[in-house]
Order: C-alpha cells, then structure tokens, then sequence
C-alpha cells in the first residue's frame, strides 16, 4: 500500500546525480557525472555500448554503490535511503530478465506482493495494469512461451503495479522486431507528462520519439545535454557517440 | 512482511516445481533404500550363519552381541546417507541465488522493497523446508527398522534431527556458494568441496599439532552428525549446526554488499 501513497506524492520525480563516479577496478564506468533529470519528464539516457548507462542506471536503483558523489531520488539518497528510493522506482528490465517459468498472473501477484500490495489493492493493481497493457489474454500463460514483445509488456505491467512516480526503463526495444518495436514505444509514449521516465537506449530513433530531454554518456561522461532537438538535431548526431580522444 | 511471504510463496513454488529438488529428494530416498536394503540382507546371512552353527537347530543365543541391527544396518546406513546428502544438497542449492545472477532477475529483487536480507531469509528458508521434507522421505525405511529393533522413539526422533541439521548444514554451504557465483556447475562443485572437507578431518589430523586437531575435529560435520546416530542430543550439537547455518546466511547477504561495491 506504501506504493500507492508514494504515487500519489507527485506525478514525477527528479533524479540528482553529483560528481557521480563508479569504478571497477581501474575501469572508470561513470566520470565524476553531474546530471539531473527534472521531475514529470521523459528523460533519453543514450551513448554507446559501455558508455556507462546501465551502471548509471545501478547506481540510481542502489544495486551499485558509488565511487565517489551521490545521486537522489526525490532528494534522498540510494546510500542512506535505499527502501524510500526503491518505493519510488518502478524498473522496466531487458526481456531476459524476468522467471520465464512463471505464469504472467503468478509473477505479477509475486511482483506486486515484493512491493508491498496485498489483498484487494493488490487484485486491483493486476487489473489495472494487465488492462493498460493487454495481458488479460495472456495471464495463465508462462512467460517464456509470450513474445518478446509481450514479455516486455509483462517487465513494464510489474514496474507499474504500485504507481510509482519514477519509471526507469532499460534498453526496452533490445531484441525486438520492428513492429513488437513499435508497440512498445507506442505503450511508453502514452506515458509521456504522468511521471518520470528514464529512459536508457542506444537507439537514436526511440529518444526523439519518446523523450523530451536527452543527454549523451560516453566512456562514462556527460558529453551532451539538452531538448532532444538541441543534442540530436544537428547535421550528425553519431558525431556525439563516437570515440575521439581529442575531445574532452 | 508483504514483500517477504510473497517472495516465500515464490520460491516455495519455484522450488517444488522444479524437476531438479524431486529428481534429488528420489536419488537420496533411492539410495537410502537400496544401503539399506543390502545391509539388511547381509544382517541376515550373517545371522543365519552364526544361528545355524550351533547345529542344533536355529539357535539365536550363539549371536554375538557385535551382530545387532543398529551396528550392522542402521548405522553404516546413516554413514553413507550423510555421504549421500553432501553429494545431492548443493543439487538442490545449486540454483537458488546463482540463477538470480545469471538471469539478472536478482536486481528485479533488489528493486523492489525486498532487503537483501529478506532475499537471504526466504532461500534459506524454502531450501530447509525442502530438506526436511527430504529427510522424512528417506526416513521411513530405516526408521521402521530401527523402531523394530526396539531401539526406541527417543532415539529415533536424536536419529532424524540429526539427519535434519546435516541436511540443513549442508545446504547452508551450497547456498553460500550459490550466492557467490553466476555458474550453477561453480556453485554445487563449490558446494561439494566445502562439504567434503568440513565433513571429516581425520586426514589431516596425524600431520597437525594436537591443540590445531582439537580446533578441525570442533568444525567437522562428521563428529556432531554421528553423535546424533548413536542417539545423544546435545544442545552443543544443535549450537553447531544452528551457527553453521547463521555464518553461511551472514556470507550469502554479504554476497550482496560485495557486489554492490565490487565489480559488476
């Protein structure tokens, strides 16, 4: 039920990342990064492979604890307030990363009970979500026999059960074909203006679609930042994902 | 507690449905039959032996006090069926956190109001579940013999609790191991070795100073497991599995910290 009270908070959330660095070993993952990702936005984390996304995306849900800096969710810290943090994300994850032996209804009951919605809330919630996202039809289905595209339904209907105001979505169109693509963008895109969306892509395509602000991480820096027409609207916008060890 | 009964419910159905736990709760019951069966019918010969000797007919009081039930049967029974379960627990345990780690789902978990701690809570929980529930099946033949030899009820329930924390012993350290690697092959092998060698260590015992011995034969499983066999329940005992099993929870939540700090 915390979930539901969570939501009702704000519509979104801001994300405040301060000189925020993670290494592994001597690896530099994210360099001293300062970024913040305004409340009530759809946000495009985007860069190559490696160029520090995901660990940036660890960092804010408190799976990796920082190097140095901090970073706040809806000022409080993933370090000293995981549970207040965790409350307030809902994580949409590769398709690969769900139980594929599980049925829909089963993981979506586990999922939301892992959040805390019990009894009626918790019925009220699968609804819900299962309506928003089309998995009535599938519901007694295990999840390994769906398609990629309605597994990615699934990964987004949990992330969703308790509301919440901030929505960090990784890679979601990774693997899927065009049209499966579409649908998915298509469901994220409705929800544009109602929370904080994260979203982390290497996808140019997908950002100027469903973001409104973008910023561009390579080896772990902060390399562009702005609308999604400023940072990619210029003559080559690949310019800002290639290496080039010139550049600052 | 919401977010802790559900991921029960989860792991209670995602442990029971899987072919793995029942293909090993069979291979432990098989085996624990079929010792126990050929002891059983070398008893027998044995007895008939010595019986028919006398040549006067089949006389019992010739058996010498050595060919009893418990020490021809029961015993070297419950011997190989502590051998049996270090080989078939990390089986069971194998998967429990590794599999979390190579799908990637741990960090759906850790997303969620799930501490680690819960996570460590609910996978050691389900798993003792299931190896009591495995131990009761294996049990059922010996334990009609041993009540039939007049060995007792009291010394049957030491016999099963005994059995119990080994299993739950055991599958503390497949678990630990589970929680450190991503290869389900790495951690039941990880499992395998770690119970062997904290099972007896006689071996090393004759190349060790007296007081180091002392120190190995305190952290053996062996010791503390036969002791129960011959029907002595010491709170000591139970003490030594309960710790086992409270160092291999505190390593698996550890497990976590470390890769929240360590490398990816």
């Amino acid at each position: 039920m915390q979930g539901s009270a969570v939501g009702r908070e704000a519509r979104g959330v801001e994300i405040v990342a301060e000189k925020l660095t993670r290494r592994f070993g001597d690896h530099v993952a994210v360099d001293a990064l300062d970024l913040v990702v305004p409340a009530n936005t759809t946000f495009g984390l985007l860069g190559p492979n490696g160029a520090g996304k995901t660990t940036f995306i660890r960092l804010v849900t408190g799976f990796l604890l920082p190097s140095a800096g901090r970073v706040r969710v809806a000022g409080y810290s993933s370090i000293d307030r995981p549970r207040a943090v965790r409350e307030r994300i809902g994580f949409v994850m590769e398709t690969s990363r769900l139980y594929p032996e599980m049925r829909v209804a089963s993981f979506l009951r586990f999922a939301g009970g892992a959040r805390g919605l019990c009894g009626a809330p918790l019925a009220e919630a699968i609804e819900r979500v299962s309506e928003r996202f089309g998995l009535a039809s599938v519901a007694r289905r295990p999840i390994g026999n769906l398609s990629k595209g309605y597994q990615q339904r699934v990964s987004l209907a949990q992330a969703f059960l308790h509301d919440p105001p901030l929505l960090i979505v990784d890679e979601p169109t990774g693997g899927l074909d065009p049209v499966q693509q579409d649908e998915v963008q298509s469901l994220l895109a409705d929800l544009t203006g109602t929370r904080t969306v994260l979203l982390c892509t290497h996808d140019l395509g997908e950002a100027r679609r469903l973001a409104s602000r973008v910023a561009v991480l390579r080896a772990g820096r902060l390399v562009a930042e702005g609308t999604t027409g400023e940072v990619l609207g210029g003559a080559d916008p690949l310019e800002l994902f290639r290496a080039d060890e010139a550049r600052p | 507690m919401t977010a802790l009964r559900a991921l029960l419910r989860k792991e209670l159905a995602s442990l029971f449905g899987s072919p793995t736990a029942y293909v090993t709760l069979m291979l432990v019951a098989l085996v624990t039959a079929l010792i126990f069966f050929d002891h059983l019918r070398l008893y027998n010969q044995i007895l008939f032996v010595y019986a028919s000797s006398s040549m006067g007919g089949f006389d019992t009081d010739v058996i010498p006090d050595y060919v009893n039930l418990w020490d021809s049967v029961f015993f070297p029974v419950m011997e190989t069926l502590g051998l049996t379960l270090i080989g078939a627990v990390p089986l069971l345990t194998m998967r429990a956190f590794s599999e979390e780690r190579a799908r990637g789902t741990d960090e759906l978990l850790i997303s969620t109001s799930l501490s680690p701690g819960q996570i460590v809570i609910a996978k050691f929980a389900i798993v003792f579940l299931f190896v009591l529930a495995m131990m009761a099946a294996s049990f059922v033949y010996p334990a009609s013999a041993i009540e039939r030899g007049g060995l007792g009820a009291q010394h049957l329930a030491a016999v099963f609790l005994g059995l119990t924390l080994h299993g739950i012993g055991v599958a503390s350290i497949g678990l630990a191991c589970s929680a450190f690697t991503s290869s389900q092959l790495v951690a039941a092998a990880a499992g395998w070795a770690v119970a062997f060698v904290l099972w007896d260590f006689g071996w090393i015992e004759p190349f060790v100073s007296e007081r180091t011995a002392n120190v190995l034969d305190a952290l053996a499983l062996h010791p503390r497991y036969g002791s129960f066999s011959e029907g002595v329940v010491s709170l000591e005992n139970i003490a030594y599995f309960g710790a086992l099993a409270l160092v291999c929870m505190a390593l698996a939540r550890l497990s976590f910290d470390l890769r929240r700090v360590g490398s990816a």
